[in-house]
């Protein structure tokens, strides 16, 4: 029996594998995700090399604060250089900010930065330049002269500046992952990101896989082989072998993907794009094994239901409202992620968790979020085994008899119909 | 009568309300041409499809060198089924060690098969390419290829040569009889009854899912045929059909056909003959499958009523 199972399994894995399609997707999908990860961070993190910016102080106060404040800001941060060009206003003010126009439109300078005389009561600082989208030269200045109008302004009430800026020191929040041995980890918003985005993978992966196996099917049927083939393997072993084929290739993808992040995130590769100090959220080997269950466990139970869709129908048109029946069961779990975010340990995610069609996504999901109860776990990757086999045993009847059936696209009752005769 | 290779007794497949098959039994005999006939819908193909267990048996028995068909003794048999196909992607050669490989044949061993084959039909420039760039007659000749690879005792032919042009057809009758001399028991259902004249040792009728006639093509004939002659002659009819021992002639063609009594020899009628006329030529006459067909299909439905 296994030695049959066996080729069966080669061919789908070997098929899929040589194709350029699953190459493609293979490099791409890494390159789309990393691009939408790593984009904002560079944009971000390099506003880009250097800049040079004039200065017309009309206060004759604010030079000299301005260029302090700015230093400060940059000291820490060899990628990003604002230069800063006192230009001394003269009798004619007026003629003078033209004429330094001009200079910034012949290119001498990136922009101006106009301190009208009233400051800090009256009227407001003006930054004029080409390019009004330089977004972290645009920060720091627009901080700078923040900050120099209300030192001068508390100045002004009698305050002093350095005290009122102790005082009113921000405390953010420090967020603080308590793992199940006690250990604290440090958590700004990776973690979530990080699960969110690994709960999209298994729902990817296991819906696209899913289909992949209803096509494998179809294209038995509409090609006529299948009849070859069940002469020589048992159905049941047929749809087995391509089942568990289709999902070897899943999680070669996912482990070409695993090794491309882990390649990519190295830190000879992160300094090289100018990441050096990005902070990679990391996972727990605890995370990435769960996550390879349950992707299996998923796969495999919907992988079943795609296989019994694909053996009942003739064509992908003829399938189309049984296959969106399933894919609604991985997409219902998708819209009760908020309830998990929300309380992920309250009675309602318990339950939604423990349920098998569920379980992928929600269990992982709460894995990833808070301390799950082993037995919960255990429990969850049972009661999908339970279902795995229960769903085995019932498509593989709707299997057996779809595969030699043509023609007419049979109903619910139809299939019903099959489970109870084969 | 040589040792039957395959035997079935009693075999019934219902549909519902519906019996597809209804208590067929038959044997094949070791190196026979077996053909399997009747209309479309007579149940031979759900037949031949509870012979490869394709689909199960309501009840029945069949059996393969006498033990009950199972995944290895399976083996034993090749199945060319009426619907048939291949996976448009794959390679040809790749194609074909993969359908030896799930028949138990070691990959080196069915590479090595699957590559004299096609050279033997010319085929061989075509190993490396997809099948989808195989021409229809190409294809066929492969998922043959693939019928045969493991070297099977027994071949089961479904419709063979539906949708075979004249030339692929003619191919396939030749390769099929070159296995029958080599020794190969071969079963072939088809609904084209002159095919099965110039193939087939033994026939089995079966219509509206029960079998209605079965034995060797010869004896049939013989049976069906009964005490007939065909004559070439130029007396007249009427003169024959007043002689001892006829009970009725009739025309066909530029002959007659004479029948007689059972006890009547042809002896007789040639002497009485050759005395009043000229005789060009006296045979048995040997029926047409067609009217075999027909006639056992009438006594079928008088033997029911």
């Amino acid at each position: 029996m296994w030695n049959r199972i066996w080729a069966v399994i080669r061919r789908e894995y070997l098929e899929r594998v040589r194709t350029k399609a699953f190459w493609i997707s293979t490099l791409l999908v890494p390159v789309l995700m990393g691009g939408m990860m790593i984009i904002p961070a560079l944009l971000a993190a390099r506003g880009g090399g250097e800049a040079t910016v004039a200065v017309l102080d009309l206060t004759g106060r604010y030079w000299e604060p301005i260029r302090t404040e700015v230093e400060e800001m940059l000291s820490s941060d060899d990628n990003f250089e604002v230069r800063l060009v006192d230009i001394d206003p003269g009798p004619d003010p007026e003629g003078t900010r033209e004429e330094t126009k001009q200079r910034v439109q012949g290119k001498e300078f990136d922009g101006m930065l106009v301190l009208p005389p009233g400051l800090p009561d009256e009227g407001q600082a003006e930054y004029l330049a080409p390019n009004v989208a330089a977004f972290r030269l645009l920060m720091v200045l627009e901080r700078a002269v923040n900050n120099v109008q209300v030192a001068d302004r508390l100045e002004g009430a009698g305050l002093d500046p350095d005290r009122i800026d102790e005082l009113t020191r921000r405390s953010d929040l420090k967020t603080l992952k308590l793992g199940s041995k006690g250990e604290e980890t440090r958590d700004q918003g990776q973690a979530f990101m990080l699960s969110y985005m690994m709960v999209l993978i298994i729902y990817m992966t296991v819906l696209m896989y899913g289909i992949y196996v209803m096509r494998g099917v179809l294209e038995e049927k509409s090609s006529h082989i299948v009849e070859i083939i069940i002469s020589a393997v048992r159905p049941f072993e047929l749809m087995l072998g391509k089942i568990i084929g289709i999902g070897a290739v899943g999680l070669t993808q996912m482990l070409l993907w695993a090794t491309l992040a882990f390649a990519l995130s190295a830190p000879a590769v992160l300094s090289a794009v100018g990441l050096a100090d990005f902070d990679l959220p990391s996972i727990a080997a605890s995370t990435l094994i769960a996550f390879v269950i349950f992707f299996v466990l998923g796969f495999l139970l919907y992988g079943t239901l795609y296989a019994g869709i694909g053996a009942a129908f003739d064509t992908e048109q003829d399938a189309q409202n049984f296959q969106m029946m399933i894919t609604m069961l991985l997409v219902i779990p998708l819209v009760l992620m908020v309830q998990i975010f929300n309380n992920p340990n309250g009675t309602l995610s318990v339950a939604l968790s423990l349920f098998p069609f569920f379980a992928p996504i929600l269990m992982f999901l709460r894995m990833t979020l808070t301390q799950v109860p082993p037995w919960q776990v255990a429990l969850s990757m049972a009661l999908m085994v339970g279902a795995i086999f229960v769903m085995a045993w019932l498509v593989g009847k709707v299997y057996r008899v779809g595969i030699l059936m043509h023609g007419s696209k049979p109903k619910f009752k139809d299939l019903a119909r099959w489970v109870r005769e084969a | 009568m040589a040792e039957a290779i395959l035997e079935l007794d009693g075999v019934t497949k219902r549909y519902g309300d519906h019996l597809a098959v209804d208590g067929v039994s038959f044997d094949v005999p070791e190196g026979a041409v077996y053909g399997l006939l009747g209309p479309n819908g007579a149940g031979k193909s759900t037949t031949i499809r509870m012979i490869m267990r394709i689909i199960g048996m309501d009840s029945g028995s069949i059996e393969l060198d006498g033990a009950p068909v199972d995944d290895d003794r399976r083996r034993l048999i090749g199945y060319l089924p009426e619907e048939r196909g291949l996976y448009r992607k794959m390679k040809v050669l790749e194609h074909l060690v993969y359908l030896g490989t799930l028949r138990g044949v070691g990959p080196g061993e069915a590479k090595r098969r699957a590559s004299a084959w096609l050279d033997k039909l010319q085929l061989g420039d075509w190993a490396g390419h997809k099948v989808e760039d195989l021409s229809k007659g190409m294809q066929q000749k492969v998922q043959f290829i693939g019928t045969v690879l493991h070297r099977p005792r027994l071949l089961i032919l479904d419709e063979p040569f539906s949708g075979l042009d004249p030339i692929n057809t003619r191919e396939l009758k030749d390769l099929m009889l070159a296995m029958s001399r080599d020794g190969v028991t071969v079963v072939l259902s088809t609904h084209v009854l002159p095919q099965v004249d110039e193939l087939c040792t033994h026939i089995c009728l079966i219509n509206r899912a029960r079998k209605i006639l079965e034995g060797p093509l010869e004896t049939i004939r013989a049976d069906y045929g009964g005490n007939v002659w065909r004559i070439h002659t130029d007396l007249a009819a009427e003169a024959i059909g007043e002689l001892p021992g006829v009970t009725a002639t009739r025309p066909l063609g530029s002959e007659l056909l004479v029948e007689l009594t059972d006890d009547a020899g042809p002896r007789e009628l040639m002497r009485r003959l050759v005395q009043r006329g000229e005789v060009d030529s006296f045979t048995r006459f040997v029926p047409d499958l067609e009217n075999i067909f027909i006639r056992a299909v009438e006594e079928d439905k008088l033997g029911v009523e």
